[in-house]
C-alpha cells in the first residue's frame, strides 16, 4: 500500500466544459485524494459523465487544468491518460464484442507488452513470457472481480449484465491504474450485486487504487465513499465527507427539488 | 486569356455533365446513406439506350435490329425514362433487402450491380464503341465567344440542360410533397416512418431520379465525346462521386459545386501543366484525397456523416428466405467457423492437403489456376488485415500490389537487362530480395496513405482508400519512363533457385504455397498477439480501444503497413510468375474482387482468404463450360455479379459470419482451459 501523502492524486483546477452555446461543467474545482473512494455524484444532467470525460481524456476542457500525480496532463491523448495510470468504464458497458472474455480484459493490458514485430513473428521467448504473465494475472484478476476461469473463453458480450460490468472492471484493473474511474457501476443491479460490487470497490481500494465513482444510490454512496463531491447544473453545489454532504440543505434541495 | 477563356469554357461543360452525374449519387446517399457505384453504369446505359433509339439500325447480341431513329431529345426522354426504371428496379432487387444490413453488404452488392451492368452492356452492344450519331443542332458552326472563344451549340446546349435540370430538381425538392417526404427521409428515416411516410416510395423515387440524372449526365458526355462504350461508365462515375464529395455528399448544392469545381479544376489542369491531358484523371483524385484530409465532409457537407460504425464490416445483420436456405448458410457457417478455430493443427492439415494436391494433379491448366487462388488467397490475407482485423474498408490495397510488381519488373527487365544487359538467370537471388524490400517500401506507401485517412470513417474511408488507389493506376499508366505506361513490362523472368528454373506450373504452385505459409503464419502471429488485440479492439469499439491505453491511431498504421507488406510481397511473386504486367492488373475492380473473396471465406480469419478464392476462381473454371457463357464470354461476370447479388442479399453476413480466430498466443496459455463458447 501506498504512503499516504498530502498532495491529492488528481487535481481538476477551475475546470470548464462548453459545447457550442452551452456550459456543461462551470469552473469545477476538485481533487481526489490517494487512496480514495471518492463519490461524484448530483442529478441527472447535472455533467457526472462530462467530468469523468474529462478526466479521461475523451473531452478536452474549454478552460481548466489537470495534475495527475504531480504532472499536468492534457494534450496526450486519450491513450496518453490511460498511460498514466487512469483506468475507467463506462455507463453503458462497451466490452468489445467478438473478442472472448480473456482477450477483452488483455486488451486492457495493452501497454504492458512491448514486443516488436519482429519478435512476435519469430515467437521470441520474451514475447511468449510477456503474453503468459499478462494472461495469467488476466485470471487473477477475473478471479478477483468474481468471476470463475470458465468464463474465459466465452464471447465477452454473451455474458449477463452484471458479469459484464466485472469483466469491464478486470479489463480496467489489468493495467495496474492509479486511479479507476467507474461510471454508474451498480445501475441496474439488484441489492445482492450491488453488495458484492461495492465490496469489490473496496478490495480496489485496499491494493492502493484510488477509485472515483459515479453513483444514484445514496445508501451505497454514503457507506462506501469517503469523500463526495456534488454537481448540479454542472457547478460544484458540495464537497466533503458523505454525512456532512448529504446533510447539506442545498443538496437535499437538489435531489428532492427545491422549494418554490 | 483566350486560352484560359477557352479552359474554362470547355470546364464548365465538363463540370455540368459531373454534376449531373453527382446529384445521383448525392440524391441517394442522402437518402439511404449507400454509395451506389452503379450509377457509373447507369451512366453509360443512358449513353447507349439514347444512341441506340436514334439510330435506324444497331447490331444488338450481334444480330442488327431495327430502330426508331428518333431525334436527340425524344431518344434522350426515352433513355432517361427506361434508365429511371432500371434503378428503380435494381433497388427493389438488390438495396432494398439490404436496408438495415451493416455496411459491407450493400456496398458490395453495389459494385455487383455494376459488374452485371457493364458485362450485360458488353454482351448486348459489343465490345467496340458506338458512334453517337450526330444531332442537327451538333452541326452548327461553333459560337463565338469575346471573339476567341469557340462553344460548339451543343455545348451550350448541355449546360442549359444541366442548370434546367438542377434548377427543376431544386424545386421539385423545395415544394413538393414528395420532395418534402424526401428531406424527411433523409433526416430520420425512423421518425419519417413514425409520421406515415412512405420511405420505400421515397427511397424508390430518390433511385428514379438519381438514375435519371446519371442518364442525362452520361447521354450528354457521350453526345460531347461522340460514341458510347460499355466501360465508359467508370471513370465519370468515380469523378461524378469525387464531385459529390467534395461538396458535401448528401447536399444537392454541394454536388453542383463539386461537378464545377472538378470539371474546371480538370479543364485548367489539363492544360496548364506539362502532359496535362494524361494526368487530368489524377487530378481529380488529388483533390479529392488533399479535400477530404482538409475538411472530411466535404465543402458543404454534414460533419456526421463521418461518423464511426462499430463491429464487424458485416456484422449483426439480419438474413431471411427459407427456412431449408438458413439452415444450410449456417452449415457452411459452422463449417468456416470451425475451419478458422481449428488453429495450427487446421492449418497444417490443410496444407498437406494443397501438397497433395499440387503432387497429384496432372494437368497444368489446373495448377496454373491453382496458382492463381493462392496468390489471390496471399492478397486477400494482406487486404484482410486492415479489412477483417482493423476493421477499415480499404480500396486502395491494390496499390501495394502493384508496387510490388513494379519493383520487381522493373529493376529486373526496365534497369539491369535493358540499361545494363544483365541476363536475369545471373540474378536469380534478386528475387528472393526484392520479396522483402518490395514489402517495406509497399509498408512504406501503405503509412503514407493511411496517415491522411486517420481522422475518416466509414464511406468517407473507403473513398479516399479508392482514391490513392485509382493515383497509383493512374501513375503507372503515364509514368512512362518509369513503368512502361499502358503496354506494361513484359519478359518477367520466371523465378529461380540457383539457376534451377522454376518455371514450371508445379514449381510455380509449390512456390506459391511456399510464400503462403509464410505470409499466414507471419500474419497469424502478428493477429494472435497484442497486436491483433489491439486492432480488433478498434475494430469493435475505436473510442474503448483508445481508453484501454491503446494508441489507436498508431495501431491503425500498423495495419495497413503490415497489409501493404503482405500485398507488395506477393506482389513480386506475381509480376514472375505472370511474366507480364500492365496496369490493368491493379484496377479497382481487382480490389474489390479481394474483398469479395474475404467475405466469401470469413473476414478476419487466417483460412478464410484461401477458401474465398478457391470458391470463385473454381466457379469463375466452371462457369467457362456453360453454354450461354461460351456464347458470351461476358457474361461470367454478370453471372459472378448475380452471384454476389443473391449471397449478399439472404445473407448479408457473409458465408461465415461466426468465423473468428484466438488472439492470444498458442501456447502462452496456463492450464489451457478450453470451453465451447455458446454464439
Amino acid at each position: 500500500m501506498r504512503a499516504p501523502s498530502p498532495t491529492p492524486l488528481l487535481q481538476a483546477r477551475a475546470i470548464t466544459v462548453r459545447f457550442g452555446g452551452l456550459e456543461a461543467v462551470g469552473n469545477l474545482d476538485m481533487a481526489i485524494g490517494r487512496n480514495a473512494i471518492h463519490g461524484l455524484i448530483g442529478p441527472n444532467g447535472a455533467g457526472k459523465t462530462t467530468v469523468l470525460n474529462v478526466l479521461t481524456g475523451f473531452v478536452r476542457p474549454t478552460e481548466g487544468e489537470l495534475v495527475f500525480d504531480g504532472a499536468e496532463i492534457g494534450g496526450i491523448g486519450v491513450n496518453g491518460f490511460a498511460r498514466r495510470g487512469l483506468a475507467r468504464t463506462f455507463q453503458n458497458i462497451r466490452l468489445f464484442g467478438a473478442m472472448t472474455v480473456l482477450e477483452s480484459v488483455l486488451v486492457g493490458a495493452h501497454q504492458r507488452f512491448s514486443a516488436n514485430a519482429l519478435s512476435l513473428v519469430f515467437g521470441r521467448r520474451a514475447a511468449r513470457d510477456a503474453e503468459a504473465a499478462m494472461i495469467a494475472r488476466a485470471y487473477e484478476l477475473l478471479a478477483f472481480v468474481g468471476l470463475g476461469a470458465e468464463v474465459a473463453d466465452r464471447v465477452a458480450t454473451t455474458l449477463s449484465y452484471g458479469h459484464q460490468r466485472r469483466v469491464e472492471i478486470a479489463r480496467a484493473l489489468i493495467s495496474s491504474p492509479k486511479l479507476l474511474l467507474l461510471d454508474e457501476p451498480l445501475a441496474g443491479m439488484n441489492a445482492v450485486e450491488k453488495a458484492e460490487i461495492a465490496d469489490l470497490v473496496r478490495q480496489v481500494r485496499a491494493q492502493g487504487i484510488a477509485v472515483l465513482l459515479i453513483e444514484h444510490d445514496m445508501q451505497v454512496v454514503r457507506r462506501l465513499c469517503d469523500h463526495l463531491t456534488v454537481l448540479e447544473y454542472g457547478r460544484k453545489l458540495a464537497d466533503g465527507p458523505p454525512e456532512e454532504v448529504l446533510a447539506d440543505p442545498a443538496v437535499q434541495a437538489a435531489y428532492l427539488g427545491r422549494a418554490r | 486569356m483566350d486560352y484560359l477563356g477557352q479552359l474554362l469554357a470547355n470546364g464548365l461543360v465538363l463540370g455540368a455533365i459531373y454534376a449531373l452525374a453527382a446529384v445521383a449519387f448525392t440524391l441517394v446517399y442522402g437518402v439511404v446513406r449507400l454509395v451506389n457505384f452503379a450509377f457509373g453504369e447507369l451512366f453509360m446505359l443512358g449513353a447507349f439506350l439514347t444512341a441506340s433509339l436514334m439510330l435506324p439500325e444497331v447490331r444488338l447480341l450481334g444480330t442488327i435490329v431495327p430502330m426508331p431513329g428518333f431525334s436527340l431529345p425524344v431518344a434522350a426522354m426515352g433513355a432517361i425514362t427506361l434508365t429511371a426504371a432500371l434503378g428503380v428496379l435494381v433497388d427493389r432487387i438488390a438495396y432494398r433487402p439490404l436496408r438495415n444490413a451493416p455496411r459491407l453488404a450493400p456496398l458490395i452488392t453495389s459494385i455487383a450491380v455494376s459488374v452485371v451492368l457493364q458485362s450485360l452492356a458488353q454482351t448486348i452492344w459489343g465490345a467496340e464503341e458506338l458512334r453517337f450519331p450526330e444531332f442537327y443542332l451538333a452541326t452548327l458552326p461553333p459560337v463565338v465567344l469575346f471573339d476567341s472563344i469557340y462553344l460548339s451549340v451543343m455545348d451550350l446546349v448541355v449546360m442549359a440542360t444541366a442548370l434546367a435540370a438542377m434548377l427543376g430538381l431544386s424545386a421539385f425538392i423545395a415544394r413538393s410533397s414528395l420532395g418534402r417526404a424526401m428531406r424527411a427521409s433523409a433526416e430520420d428515416q425512423m421518425a419519417a416512418t413514425l409520421v406515415g411516410i412512405p420511405v420505400n416510395r421515397v427511397v424508390a423515387a430518390a433511385f428514379a431520379i438519381g438514375s435519371g440524372f446519371a442518364a442525362l449526365a452520361g447521354l450528354l458526355y457521350a453526345q460531347t465525346y461522340g460514341f458510347a462504350h460499355s466501360s465508359m461508365g467508370f471513370l465519370p462515375g468515380l469523378k461524378a462521386l469525387t464531385a459529390a464529395v467534395l461538396g458535401g455528399i448528401g447536399s444537392i448544392p454541394g454536388a453542383a459545386l463539386g461537378g464545377l469545381i472538378l470539371g474546371l479544376v480538370e479543364a485548367l489542369g489539363s492544360g496548364y501543366l506539362p502532359n496535362g491531358t494524361a494526368w487530368k484523371d489524377a487530378i481529380s483524385f488529388v483533390l479529392l484525397v488533399g479535400l477530404l484530409y482538409l475538411r472530411p465532409q466535404g465543402l458543404l457537407g454534414k460533419p456526421e456523416l463521418n461518423s464511426a460504425g462499430r463491429g464487424s464490416l458485416l456484422g449483426g445483420a439480419s438474413e431471411f428466405g427459407a427456412a431449408w436456405l438458413r439452415t444450410s448458410f449456417a452449415k457452411v457457417d459452422g463449417a468456416l467457423a470451425r475451419a478458422a478455430a481449428g488453429g495450427p493443427r487446421a492449418a497444417l492439415a490443410l496444407l498437406a492437403l494443397a501438397i497433395l494436391v499440387g503432387a497429384l494433379v496432372p494437368s497444368d491448366y489446373w495448377l496454373r489456376i491453382l496458382t492463381m487462388v493462392v496468390i489471390y488467397g496471399m492478397l486477400a490475407s494482406g487486404l484482410n488485415v486492415i479489412v477483417g482485423f482493423a476493421g477499415l474498408l480499404d480500396l486502395g490495397f491494390v496499390a501495394f500490389w502493384a508496387v510490388g510488381s513494379y519493383l520487381t519488373s522493373i529493376l529486373f527487365v526496365l534497369v539491369l537487362k535493358d540499361q545494363f544487359g544483365v541476363a536475369p538467370a545471373d540474378i536469380w537471388w534478386l528475387l528472393y530480395l526484392n520479396l522483402p524490400l518490395a514489402g517495406l517500401l509497399a509498408a512504406g506507401f501503405a503509412v503514407l496513405l493511411g496517415t491522411p485517412t486517420l481522422r475518416l470513417r466509414g464511406d468517407y474511408l473507403a473513398i479516399m482508400t479508392l482514391g490513392f488507389g485509382e493515383i497509383v493506376r493512374v501513375v503507372a499508366i503515364n509514368w512512362m519512363d518509369l513503368t512502361n505506361g499502358p503496354m506494361g513490362i513484359r519478359g518477367i523472368p520466371a523465378p529461380n533457385l540457383f539457376g534451377i528454373a522454376l518455371g514450371s506450373p508445379r514449381a510455380q504452385f509449390f512456390f506459391a504455397l511456399a510464400l503462403a505459409v509464410l505470409v499466414v503464419f507471419a500474419i497469424a502471429r502478428l493477429v494472435r498477439s497484442y497486436v491483433g488485440r489491439a486492432w480488433v479492439a478498434i475494430r469493435e469499439d475505436e473510442e474503448a480501444a483508445e481508453a484501454m491505453g491503446v494508441p489507436t491511431a498508431r495501431y491503425k498504421l500498423y495495419a495497413y503497413a503490415a497489409s501493404g507488406f503482405v500485398g507488395g510481397f506477393v506482389g513480386v511473386f506475381y509480376a514472375h510468375s505472370q511474366q507480364y504486367i500492365s496496369p490493368l492488373n491493379f484496377s479497382l475492380f481487382e480490389n474489390i474482387l479481394l474483398l469479395m473473396l474475404v467475405v466469401l471465406g470469413g473476414l478476419g480469419t487466417f483460412v478464410g482468404p484461401f477458401v474465398g478464392a478457391l470458391i470463385w476462381i473454381v466457379f469463375l473454371q466452371l462457369a467457362l463450360d456453360l453454354p450461354f457463357v461460351q456464347a458470351y464470354p461476358e457474361t461470367r461476370f454478370a453471372l459472378l455479379g448475380v452471384v454476389l447479388i443473391v449471397l449478399m442479399v439472404f445473407r448479408p453476413q457473409g458465408l461465415a459470419a461466426s468465423a473468428r480466430v484466438a488472439l492470444t498466443m498458442p501456447g502462452a496459455r496456463p492450464g489451457a482451459r478450453r470451453v465451447k463458447e455458446v454464439a
